[in-house]
């Protein structure tokens, strides 16, 4: 081999003139309030300078250190939003508990991600673990042995750097990742695909969770503690039949979810996305028996693990209802035009 | 599996033993045979191989940090030199002589020494300095001969030579197999140009046209020394064979 070779780059074209690409991501997403802080554009960054800065998406030294190669803004799912909204396209809906672990409601997000690492569909999976005050925490998955941390399942309702450590994963991986995350985790986790073919090849599994919202984890913690609710004694989160239940060590707190719209994320009040249809899989707690877990099978890969799963009876399988989701799917739609309504006015 | 049992001896060779080591006893008495040596009035003779002190020769270095990349016991730093290259230094306080970055330097920039006593007043002087990694490390002489170990029959035994042995080893030039960068995943490539930043060379270019960038490698040019490989952000650079 020798001689000249070659390749060309597609950028897309600058938002802002003379400026950096992120001040074009950030005039139009971030100050905009649309951003959804899935951290796509802090995975891609090649200098990794993208990071949270008082809640808000930032590049604090852009000007020495930002390359402006734009991949920031090519792979974020906020920049030219086309919102999703629905069920989506799935090839099953079904109900499920697992056998083997315990976690919000069935522990089907562990129990797929698990069944996959054994069937050697991947060799590692992303998940949010939480530490003593409630702080995410990202862990990268090998096997069944490290759950033993006991905080990695069950819902945390705060924003977490899972694509911050994505890049990290894909590089190392041997077989392939799994990435658990909110909608618009996924709908970045698909745009990265889309635009660089290493994480094409190299993200197999994505499971995507019901989400209405998600909150910052300053503003909820400021929050729950004007509840009476300390962050320590949380045992868990949990929003059923529209109250906010926090049950603690010496007792429950409840509360309607309607009050926590005070610190409803701008990113969040402008999404649509409910069962996150764009992932492999959804999981979430709403269209099943208390205890089971909704599972909705959208893609190849997760009909593999599901069927490995029933082969080994991993799980007890129960019956669906996807009509129990039309509220919340049509309550996040409704507030997105609630909220387009008001910027009008 | 075998077992080991111990000699089953006759009456008579059972008396032959006893004689054989009355007669080493005695020869000892006379005129004894040691096997260590009276270091420093006398070496040992090592091997072209040992794994001594390192000398560094700055006109071959290619400022690749191959060397403080690899080295187990962080014990290589690379400082900047006045010329704007980055040069290695040693910490011998942390060194464990595995020559490591002797092997993985790709141009033979450090050589391997006999030598192994060098003492320092203090931890912060076994830092050594590029500077001081040019010259072999100043060592005092006693020695008149060197010894070698002989291994004779059954008995090991050690030979005195008059003379030096030379601590310097004259390494032949490397026979390395010639690596240049190659691009496996172009589609991958965010166009962040640190590539071409890194590269000593000017191997790696880029010019920004109208609808994106467009990255040029120019094989002819590149030493193998893998910088860029390190700092690609996605991955996609590889060194591959010629």
């Amino acid at each position: 081999m020798g001689g000249l070779l070659e390749w060309k780059v597609r950028v897309p074209d600058k938002p802002m003139k003379d400026r950096l690409y992120f001040d074009g991501l950030k005039a139009n997403v971030i100050d905009t309030g649309l951003c959804s802080r899935c951290l796509t554009c802090a995975c891609i960054c090649p200098v990794d300078g993208i990071r949270v800065v008082d809640d808000k998406v930032d590049f604090p030294d852009r000007e020495e250190r930002c390359r402006d190669c734009g991949a920031c803004i090519r792979v974020c799912p906020r920049f030219d939003y086309r919102p999703k909204y629905g069920m989506g396209d799935y090839l099953e809906f079904t109900a499920a508990r697992s056998k083997r672990f315990s976690g919000q409601d069935g522990g089907m997000v562990t129990e797929i991600m698990i069944s996959a690492i054994e069937m050697g569909m991947i060799d590692r999976g992303l998940f949010v673990g939480r530490d003593e005050r409630w702080r995410p925490q990202v862990f990268h998955l090998h096997d069944s042995s490290q759950l033993e941390v006991g905080t990695l399942s069950g819902t945390k309702y705060t924003f977490a750097t899972v694509l911050k450590e994505l890049k990290k994963a894909v590089l190392l991986t041997r077989n392939g990742v799994g990435v658990v995350g909110t909608p618009c985790i996924v709908s970045g986790v698909r745009k990265l695909q889309m635009e660089f073919p290493l994480f094409r090849d190299r993200v197999r599994l994505v499971i995507g969770l019901f989400c209405t919202e998600n909150f910052h984890y300053d503003e909820l913690m400021r929050f729950l503690e004007k509840k009476g609710i300390k962050p320590e004694m949380l045992i868990k989160t949990d929003i059923t039949k529209g109250r906010f239940i926090a049950t603690m060590v010496d007792g429950e707190v409840k509360f309607k979810v309607k009050e926590l719209e005070e610190i409803l994320p701008s990113g969040c009040s402008v999404c649509t996305d409910f069962t996150a249809v764009e992932s492999d899989v959804s999981v979430g707690s709403v269209g099943s028996e208390p205890g089971f877990s909704t599972v909705v099978v959208r893609g190849k890969s997760a009909e593999e693990v599901i069927a490995y799963i029933r082969e080994k009876g991993y799980a007890e399988f129960g019956e669906g209802d996807p009509g129990q989701l039309d509220f919340l799917i049509d309550y996040k739609v409704g507030r997105f035009y609630v909220k387009t309504k008001d910027d009008k006015d | 599996m075998r077992k080991v049992v111990a000699p089953d001896y006759t009456v008579f060779e059972h008396v032959k033993r006893h004689a054989e080591a009355v007669k080493t006893a005695i020869r000892e008495a006379i005129i004894p045979e040691s096997v260590t040596c009276s270091y420093p009035k006398e070496r040992r003779k090592m091997p072209a191989s040992f794994r001594g002190y390192l000398i560094f020769d700055p006109d071959r270095c290619i400022s690749c940090f191959g060397c403080a990349f690899i080295c187990p016991a962080n014990a290589i730093r690379m400082k900047e030199a006045e010329d704007g290259r980055y040069y290695p230094t040693i910490d011998y306080g942390k060194c464990i002589f595995c020559h490591f970055c002797l092997d993985s330097c790709p141009e033979g920039a450090l050589k391997p020494t006999k030598i192994h006593d060098v003492a320092y007043r203090d931890l912060d002087r076994m830092l050594t300095l590029t500077e001081e990694m040019i010259e072999p490390p100043e060592i005092i002489r006693e020695d008149k001969r060197y010894v070698e170990y002989v291994i004779d029959g059954r008995d090991l035994h050690l030979r005195r030579v008059d003379g030096e042995d030379e601590l310097l080893v004259d390494l032949p030039p490397p026979s390395k197999v010639e690596r240049i960068v190659s691009c496996i995943d172009p589609e991958s490539c965010t166009g962040c140009r640190i590539c071409e930043e890194v590269c000593e060379h000017g191997v790696i270019r880029s010019s920004v046209e109208e609808d994106g960038v467009r990255m040029v490698i120019d094989s002819e040019r590149c030493t193998g020394c893998g910088l860029c490989v390190k700092e690609c952000s996605m991955r996609v650079l590889r060194l591959v064979r010629r």
